[in-house]
């Protein structure tokens, strides 16, 4: 960490104490979410995201491949994930970073459980089906990356138009389906600053924070969870958490349904 | 009339020695995002990184300390150092927060600084440093009213780092980043002044 | 490129395809400093290409054994999106040909920067293509262009670029990705606008004396609207600045 982060941090900490923080959210308050969705016309999908000052950017590609040998009627989902040197100046030019891994495969691990894309109607015909390609690009960082990659890969993949395949070959330039979304994940990431559990936090808060927990939710089921950093929670905060997590869902979906034209 | 520049823009056809313009060819271009002033004859730079001068009053963090020698980040592409004096009587730790004055700059980036004050606890915010005389103010009036209204200890670096402490930090922060961005607007004390008017009670 | 494979017809009545004239350029926007972080930032939408650039620096060069006490160093990093094409997944981070453009692009800066500004420091410019149709270097020099000018730092010029070339027998400017792929030559410029002084020219194919110097006049005349473009830009930053919600 830089000097001047090592000074905000000691300063986020004496806030929290007192129970404010840097920006006067309460302790369970979102920032503002802005989504535009179909950015990117040449990706078969695409959504940005807005989360306060974090932008995400997340594109969706159809490649025809063959599926896996132990689901031969069934396609693929891939999610990738990049923290851009342009995002923030502690990001570094390079080979992928583990928190960029990390970061992936969390996303990655909600949509997959809780069965969002419909992988069966990937398949297009014997030893070919779609591999669904999401990318996560980080444009620009101030925090909770968790829950706003989440928000940007599944406004994109609702707008993932399926290209045409005709005589065996993908026509691109002609899109002829939705690609067939059957459930909705968002997630909720929690730093714990000075004992306190604060919802989306910023870079800052993450900076002063000793443990951090993502929780992935639908409607009805918590489908993933990833506990970061070296500090812990109790059985009881997770599950209160957890209820915050359920709540949000429902205003994010909502926000994420709206998005898309 | 003060016209908005571009790098490469002529601003004389005449070869002017002034700061942040350079000479080709007998006139005289900018060499930044900027206005020109003619009657001053003076180009002024709308961004960029702080160019030290004797005397600036900074503030900065202690990064490192030696012996007999501490080394201070300005947030500055250069390196910035503390010697005492034999008759000085300072400590500093790593992480401690000081103001202090330019005594000298040393080959092309080394800055020496002296005559350094510690600043306790708060936080600080960074803010484009050709924004700084802005929030200075004429005669210190904007630097001051932000102080006033959100009751904070305010200690403005001129090379873009601010130190605040107690009182409506947030208040003092917003403010202070809202004449960050309207830097170029006319009547800004008027309406920062309207600002704290509006948002101290909350 | 010149391949006569399966090549479609790109003029037709003596037009493009997308119904330009020879020397016309698509249509271009560039917004100045779109980016919270960064020091200095650019956001260009020519035609369908859009492409974000950002600046950091002038900071402290690292590792230090790579700074120069005289001057400042240039670092920069051009990359294309896994999903900026219109052909299949691609993939992540700068293969041969965008670390070739990254290198050509630093070479512009390190020319119209005023290095010795900011001795021992280093500036990075990061130039992402989010979406390619053809000419995404000229594109991606053009937005990162401005960026380096709203990061404040010291340039003796606003560079831009244009592509020009061959199809079939026509010289034209500003060449689109299926333009790109079957014309008989495509020649990215980069000129520094104060003498039209070029500082990137890259070309293979097949073009003759004459063709060359068509093109490259047809260029720097196309160019005078890139330019524009890019000090619009600067100017709605600031004027636009005041507007902005907290």
């Amino acid at each position: 960490m830089e000097a001047i982060d090592i000074v905000k941090t000691s300063y986020i900490k004496e806030l929290i104490a007192k129970g404010i923080r840097e920006d006067g959210r309460k302790a369970n308050e979102f920032r503002k979410i802005e989504i535009v969705s179909g950015l990117i016309k040449n990706a078969e999908g695409s959504a940005q995201v807005d989360l306060g000052a974090t932008r995400v950017l997340a594109g969706v590609k159809l490649n025809l491949d063959e599926p896996m040998e132990d689901t031969p009627n069934q396609g693929n989902l891939v999610v990738s994930a990049e923290l851009l040197p342009l995002a923030s100046a502690s990001y570094e030019t390079g080979p992928p970073s583990p928190d960029s891994i990390e970061l992936a495969r969390v996303v990655d691990r909600g949509i997959r459980h809780a069965k969002c894309v419909n992988l069966e109607s990937l398949f297009v015909e014997e030893a070919k089906a779609w591999t669904v390609y999401v990318d996560l690009y980080v444009l620009n960082y101030n925090g909770n990356l968790f829950d706003a990659g989440s928000i940007a890969a599944m406004s994109a993949l609702l707008s993932t138009e399926v290209p045409k395949y005709e005589d065996g070959k993908v026509v691109r330039e002609e899109r002829v389906s939705k690609l067939k979304i059957d459930n909705i994940i968002t997630s909720s990431t929690f730093a714990k600053v000075g004992g306190k559990s604060l919802l989306d936090p910023t870079a800052n808060e993450t900076n002063a924070a000793y443990s951090r927990v993502t929780i992935a939710t639908d409607e009805k089921y918590v489908r993933a969870m990833q506990k970061g950093m070296s500090g812990g929670f109790s059985a009881k905060e997770i599950e209160e958490l957890i209820e915050v997590a359920f709540n949000n869902h429902k205003e994010q979906k909502d926000i994420i349904k709206k998005s898309q034209k | 009339m003060r016209d908005m520049i571009i790098p490469g823009d002529m601003v004389s056809d005449k070869p002017l020695r002034i700061a942040n313009g350079f000479i080709q060819n007998g006139k005289t271009y900018s060499k930044v995002l900027g206005v020109y002033d003619a009657a001053e004859r003076t180009i002024i730079p709308l961004e960029g990184s702080w160019m030290p001068r004797l005397e600036d009053s900074v503030v900065g963090i202690i990064t490192e300390a030696r012996p007999k020698v501490y080394i201070v980040d300005l947030s500055y592409f250069g390196r910035a150092l503390l010697i005492p004096g034999k008759y000085d009587r300072y400590e500093f730790q790593p992480g401690d927060i000081i103001s202090a004055l330019i005594k000298n700059i040393e080959g092309k980036n080394t800055i020496i600084l002296e005559d350094p004050k510690p600043l306790e606890g708060g936080t600080i915010l960074s803010i484009k440093p050709k924004k700084i005389p802005r929030v200075i103010g004429k005669k210190s009036t904007m630097v001051r009213q932000i102080a006033e209204y959100s009751g904070t200890h305010i200690v403005v670096g001129m090379n873009g780092l601010i130190w605040l402490k107690d009182g409506n930090i947030a208040l003092a922060t917003e403010a202070l980043l809202k004449v960050e961005r309207e830097a170029h607007l006319s009547g800004l004390t008027d309406t920062i002044k309207n600002f704290l008017e509006k948002n101290k009670s909350e | 490129m010149g391949s006569s494979l399966n090549k479609p017809e790109l003029v037709v009545d003596g037009k493009r395809l997308d119904g330009r004239r020879f020397d016309e350029i698509r249509d271009l926007k560039i917004t100045a400093a779109p980016l919270k972080n960064a020091d200095g930032s650019a956001y260009i939408e020519w035609g369908n290409n859009r492409i974000l650039a950002a600046v950091y620096g002038p900071k402290e060069a690292t590792p230090r054994h790579l700074s120069d006490p005289s001057k400042a160093i240039i670092k920069c990093r051009y990359s294309m999106a896994p999903f900026s094409g219109l052909s299949e997944h691609g993939r992540s981070g700068p293969n041969r040909r965008a670390i070739e453009i990254s290198k050509v692009i630093k070479e512009v800066f390190e020319n119209v920067v005023v290095l010795s500004d900011f001795p021992g420091s280093e500036i990075d410019i990061f130039i992402e293509v989010l979406q390619g149709d053809g000419g995404t270097r000229a594109a991606g020099l053009t937005a990162a262009s401005v960026a380096v000018a709203s990061a404040g730092i010291h340039m003796r010029d606003l560079v831009y670029a244009v592509s020009a070339g061959r199809i079939d027998e026509h010289i034209a400017v500003d060449f689109t990705m299926i333009e790109d792929n079957y014309s008989d030559c495509d020649m990215p410029i980069a000129v520094a606008p104060r003498n039209n002084e070029i500082l990137l020219l890259q070309m293979d194919g097949e073009m003759t004396k004459e063709q060359m110097s068509e093109a490259i006049s047809m260029a720097l005349e196309a160019g005078k609207k890139v330019n524009v473009a890019q000090r619009n830009a600067l100017k709605e930053a600031y004027a636009r600045a005041g507007e902005e919600k907290n």
